[in-house]
């Protein structure tokens, strides 16, 4: 009951950002760093930055420093593997039957003969992982993406991620499959959380690093790279190739005003 | 009203930029990214020699792979226009610097992987040819990289690459004015944390 209800909302919040985003739609897609909530967001970035600096990532150092690679693959893959059911939902609601039918199979498989997902069984059978989630099943039905917003632990945001990141909970089978029981399920759904933010900051620690060092203005790099490489989502897609902006120098003048107005 | 006939206007130029850029010989550009990334591979992270042969050998191609005059206009902006001609010196050499410190030491993470070339797409831009390539990952999807090419006369060079979307020039671009937009110090502010950043690195 509760489930549907959260469902119902989530519905409702995408008809009223479709209907309301919709008219300045256009005006968004040429402005790549377009950011109405900037105070707020670079405020929430400092809060996530420091909760990472002294809590998430020295607990990522540490569990690094406490498995060997070989544990850290197989703890990975079967995260990969417990998410599995969300590519399939999201596969069947974007209407690749194909791919519904091969991450069926794949979570059969890896779940049974590869040792609850720690071992990917079903990729040697020639059954490739094709990871999707719902935020893009609403960007091929041409959900506009709102504006971009960074979330406290999540990180950058915008409405449309974070309505698919809830919809995905509920295709999780840490969710669904301890449904019957609310207490077991609170239990297992924050460690899981837990364990998945670990892991996934362990597998980015070089690279966020690298990231930060290189910048002198960290939010604005990572504002601009989470925009650009979400352009790439959805039905407009093919169309909208945002990294091909004009770069000749004859018109120089105008190409800087056009974009950065 | 002004707005749209810009537009229009604006859009009208880009298809002439579009159908006057035959002039870019795609193979010729593939060939030369090619020939760049084989060199990179071969030669460098595979070479056996010391770290510091290494950097030198990966600053030598950049430098001549890239063309950071051309990239480094292009991600300073509008501010490029306000620029003296000293900050604009400036800005080139720290970005060169940042660039190749930053890049050398990534280099090694392409460690046993390749670029698998698939073809060539059209730019907006007059004498420029996007040569698209993937990479295999290991595991999932492999990952696109797409490299800018600008062709003049005979001579090839580098002026984007973009990976999964995320144009490198464009990142750089929003950063730099980001911060510029942030700080009263603008250019030479600018220019002062770029130096601090390649002395750390």
């Amino acid at each position: 009951m509760i489930r549907k209800s959260v469902l119902c909302t989530a519905l409702a919040l995408v008809m009223s950002l479709t209907t309301s985003c919709a008219s300045n739609n256009a005006k968004d897609d040429q402005h790549i760093d377009e950011d109405r909530f900037e105070t707020y967001n670079r405020a929430m970035f400092k809060f996530n930055y420091r909760f990472d600096k002294y809590v998430l990532r020295p607990v990522a150092e540490g569990y690094r420093s406490v498995t060997n690679e070989f544990t850290r693959e197989r703890v990975n893959s079967a995260i990969s593997n417990i998410r599995e059911p969300i590519s399939v939902g999201n596969h069947l609601l974007q209407g690749n039957i194909k791919q519904t039918g091969v991450g069926v199979a794949r979570f059969g498989i890896n779940s049974t003969l590869g040792l609850l997902g720690m071992f990917d069984v079903a990729e040697g059978w020639g059954l490739k992982k094709e990871e999707t989630e719902f935020d893009v099943t609403l960007a091929n039905w041409c959900v506009p993406d709102g504006p971009f917003i960074i979330l406290p632990f999540m990180g950058p945001s915008t409405p449309r991620a974070a309505i698919g990141d809830v919809v995905d909970v509920f295709m999780n089978p840490v969710y669904w499959g301890t449904y019957n029981d609310a207490n077991i399920r609170d239990k297992v759904m924050y460690s899981y959380a837990a364990i998945y933010a670990i892991a996934l900051r362990e597998q980015n620690l070089e690279l966020l690093d690298d990231l930060e060092r290189g910048s002198v203005d960290f939010y604005a790099t990572m504002r601009s790279a989470y925009l650009q490489n979400r352009k790439s989502l959805g039905c407009h897609a093919k169309d909208d190739q945002s990294y091909d902006f004009d770069f000749g120098m004859d018109d120089e003048e105008q190409t800087f005003d056009e974009m950065e107005d | 009203m002004k707005k749209y006939l810009f537009g229009i206007v604006a859009t009208l130029m880009m298809w002439v930029a579009g159908s006057a850029q035959a002039e870019v010989d795609a193979k010729a550009a593939q060939k030369f990214v090619e020939d760049v990334t084989t060199q990179g591979i071969e030669q460098i992270i595979n070479a056996n020699v010391s770290q510091a042969e290494k950097d030198k050998r990966f600053e030598k191609l950049f430098n001549s792979a890239l063309d950071l005059d051309f990239i480094g206009k292009f991600v300073l902006g509008r501010n490029w226009r306000s620029a003296t001609p000293e900050q604009r010196k400036a800005f080139i050499k720290v970005y060169r610097e940042l660039n190749i410190k930053t890049w050398s030491k990534r280099f090694d993470e392409f460690k046993g992987k390749s670029f698998t070339f698939v073809g060539t797409t059209p730019s907006s831009s007059k004498g420029q040819v996007y040569v698209d390539s993937t990479v295999d990952m290991g595991e999932g999807k492999p990952v696109t990289v797409k490299w800018r090419v600008r062709q003049e006369g005979s001579e090839y060079k580098i002026v984007d690459i973009v990976i999964e979307n995320v144009s490198l020039a464009i990142t750089a671009r929003n950063e730099y004015s980001g911060f510029i937009k942030n700080n009263p110090g603008g250019v030479d502010a600018l220019i002062k944390d770029l130096q601090n950043k390649v002395n750390q690195a």
